[in-house]
């Protein structure tokens, strides 16, 4: 093998200097990119192209994560409007500004929709383009060898006993053995031009294309899907219907007639709760023991629901997101009537000690309505005279009542939260707080009636959503990481062959390029490559006179 | 340049198609398409009237009332029902109890009964708040919402409380969301039971 190489002239020809184009989308119109317009360029076209730049898809995706920061920030109206009332009397100088930008509804916000529709133009303005040159770039062979081979960044110059025109054929056979794409020479030189690796376009395109798919299913589920929660306490049950709901987010195509007709009754609750060591008061398991129907008339099944296991029914599907005490209480008026008997879902205001607010109110008391602010304490320990839970079990169940007396605003007026008490028109009775245990009664001054704790429920709190785009979102996800990958682990590379006659046959060149931005490997490659040609080309002419053979010799160094 | 001139129109006709789309699908959200068989009520969307022979049939439902007796839809059969959907614990159900409880005894002569369905309550916050009230027809203890779920067949019961008009007939008449207020109910009322 002599080691031709002769310094040529620096006029290169075609493809020698020509790296691989790179994928920047834009570069489908030439290599006038983001640049300012120039003549005869126009500046729709000029902002278009700026548009489907993968930057400009990398600083939208960017912003977008960046806008629904406010959403965590900030109080929304979907899910939580009474917490932005809240924040509106609170900050009654701030709302209204952050009301006008959009931030107590960020995922609706005109801004929001602005940042999403251009990404998802951007996107599609930069696969369709691609999708156009990657079916191109297929049907187009690869291009001319360069007439210099020793300019590649890998070349290798041997003699060969084989005339020109036969150890071109030969290395054909070689590298189309290899599943390289090849172009012969036309003309009476000797060159053969072979390229490979046209799955890391396909790749990225799938990347892309599959980015898309994802946009698509979660609009999908936007559009049609919804969330909705309800809170329920133990031996009750609901329907999932809309009134019988206490939050509910549709889809902009979906409405309260989409919710599957399931109905659940949740039996029992139990949360157990780690007992000693550092994590004392963690919690260990939660189990919702439900039975539901999964249809009016449906027979009854049962379902232990815990923490991210969820019940699947009606293709809906039913979330374990909370629970807390629901203690029960029994309130009578003056003259010894019921007016008000049922478990009354008190919120934690720690989830370490489950320390609960809530209040009752019985608007049906006489001769004046009743209201109680209460603390629940599940494990009550006195702490300097005051009462503090000490752990998140119901151990020793305490209520403190603060009793009211007066109007409680309820008949007439705008909807009152149940967990929120107005005591503008209520006075306080006197003996509050008054503490309590199971089962005792607080007969309330001025002959005003009594309230009984009767004992402790707990509630649960149930997310039902129904998100159709579910499926193909992880299914697109998942081809997403498939082109990301091919697009990562294979090269575009090409192998150039020339051949020239001499003494003793013909001097064969071979020279190979590969993008030099790719990961490391094609060196060896190439090394294997150009051994295995070397090794084809010191054959007797009449063995490699003879038909492919099937089977390739394999790489030997 | 032709050619990526070319390629840049498609992409722009594909990207304008796609939001189009979604446009579209974004704009037509809902819309009953029952426009023309109903007359609103009161200016608002709130409520309104089925012109008639556009009246849906009512799926008969049956349930123990607040103080345990049973009761059955299908045997007010040839009788005006008004069907009020409350709980006690729902402040704009204790600002139209009182026009309930006024209309149901001044339209009991004409063939009109009032039906009262508690969800999500407890009978002894129910029954103090219907003593309180001076309500004296029937309630149906519903505490899980289930005859509004088998209502939603015909009209969803989006809220508490939604009152519905059933004519003579078994066929529903009138829808009312929230807060019922006198002339709004009268209305209906003259012209179910009178008509």
């Amino acid at each position: 093998m002599a080691d031709v190489d002769t310094p040529e002239s620096a006029s290169a020809e075609d493809g020698t200097a020509r790296q691989f184009s790179d994928s920047a989308p834009g570069a489908v119109n030439g290599p006038a990119v983001a640049r300012t317009p120039a003549a005869g360029v126009s500046w729709p076209l000029w902002a278009w192209r700026q548009l489907t730049t993968m930057r400009t898809a990398l600083v939208l995706l960017f912003l977008l994560a960046l806008a629904s920061v406010p959403g965590s920030l900030f109080p929304q109206e979907g899910p939580d409007p009474a917490e932005v009332q809240q924040y509106f009397t609170s900050h009654p100088a701030l709302a209204p500004w952050l009301n006008r930008l959009g931030l107590f509804n960020v995922f609706a916000a005109p801004w929001f929709a602005a940042i999403y529709i251009l990404l998802f133009a951007s996107l599609i303005g930069c696969v369709v383009p691609r999708t156009f040159r990657l079916a191109g770039s297929t049907r187009t062979p690869p291009p001319r060898a360069p007439r210099f081979l020793k300019r590649l960044p890998l070349s290798v110059s041997y003699s060969s006993p084989l005339p020109p025109g036969e150890a071109v054929s030969v290395a054909a056979s070689v590298l189309g053995g290899h599943r390289f794409r090849l172009r012969r020479s036309t003309d009476s030189s000797a060159w053969l031009s072979a390229e490979k690796g046209y799955l890391r376009e396909a790749g990225n395109l799938l990347f892309h294309l599959a980015l898309l798919g994802i946009l698509v299913s979660i609009a999908i589920g936007g559009i049609f899907g919804y969330k909705v929660d309800k809170l329920l306490v133990e031996g009750q049950s609901f329907t999932d219907t809309p009134s019988a709901l206490d939050e509910q987010n549709y889809g902009r195509l979906a409405n309260g007639s989409d919710l599957a007709p399931f109905s659940i009754t949740l039996n029992r609750f139990s949360a157990s709760y780690i007992t000693t060591g550092d994590s004392l008061g963690q919690p260990e398991a939660f189990h919702a023991y439900l039975s539901y129907t999964s249809s009016p008339g449906a027979a009854p099944r049962s379902y232990d629901l815990q923490v991210n296991h969820p019940l699947s029914v009606d293709s809906a599907k039913v979330y374990l997101i909370g629970h807390g005490y629901a203690p029960v209480f029994k309130v009578t008026n003056a003259k010894g009537q019921v007016v008000y008997d049922q478990a009354t879902p008190f919120i934690p205001a720690s989830t370490s000690t489950f320390l609960s607010d809530g209040v009752v109110k019985a608007p049906g008391a006489s001769p004046s309505q009743l209201g109680f602010m209460g603390v629940f304490v599940p494990t009550a320990v006195s702490v300097n005279g005051s009462l503090e839970s000490s752990f998140p079990a119901a151990d020793n169940p305490v209520v403190s009542l603060i009793g009211y007396s007066g109007n409680l605003g309820m008949n007439s007026g705008p909807p009152q939260s149940v967990y929120q008490l107005d005591t503008t028109g209520m006075t306080k009775l006197p003996g509050s707080p008054h503490v309590m245990f199971p089962g005792q009664t607080w007969k309330l001054p001025d002959g005003e009636g009594s309230i009984t704790y009767t004992g402790t429920q707990q509630w649960v709190s149930l997310s039902i959503t129904y998100d159709p785009g579910q499926v193909s979102a992880l299914v697109f996800g998942m081809l997403a990481l498939g082109g990301l990958l091919l697009s990562f682990l294979v090269r575009r590379r090409r192998m150039f062959v020339r051949a020239v006659p001499s003494e003793s046959g013909s001097l064969v060149t071979v020279g190979g390029l590969t993008r030099t931005d790719a990961s490391g490997g094609f060196e060896d490659e190439f090394a294997s490559l150009s051994v295995e040609l070397a090794e084809a080309h010191q054959r007797d002419p009449a063995t490699s006179a003879e038909p492919e053979p099937k089977n390739h010799p394999e790489t030997g160094a | 340049m032709s050619k990526g001139k070319r390629r840049a129109v498609v992409s722009v006709t594909a990207v304008a198609v796609a939001l189009l789309a979604v446009g579209l699908i974004l704009g037509f959200t809902g819309g009953s398409g029952q426009a023309s068989d109903i007359t609103y009520l009161d200016g608002s969307t709130s409520a309104w009237m089925y012109k008639t022979g556009h009246r849906p049939l009512v799926p008969d439902f049956t349930g123990r009332t607040l103080t345990g007796a049973s009761l059955r839809l299908a045997s007010y059969r040839g009788k005006v029902v008004v069907l009020n959907f409350w709980g006690s614990w729902c402040v704009p159900c204790r600002s139209e109890a009182p026009t309930l409880a006024v209309l149901s005894e001044q339209y009991r002569s004409r063939g009109v009964s009032f039906i009262g369905d508690d969800v999500g309550d407890t009978p002894a916050s129910a029954l103090s708040f219907t003593r309180e009230m001076g309500i004296t027809y029937p309630s149906v203890n519903d505490p899980g919402y289930q005859i509004a779920q088998e209502l939603g067949k015909v009209v969803l019961v989006n809220d508490t409380p939604t009152t519905l008009v059933i004519d003579r007939t078994g066929r529903l008449a009138g829808v009312i969301y929230g807060s019922t207020t006198y002339s709004v109910l009268n209305t209906m009322l003259q012209d179910v039971a009178v008509s």
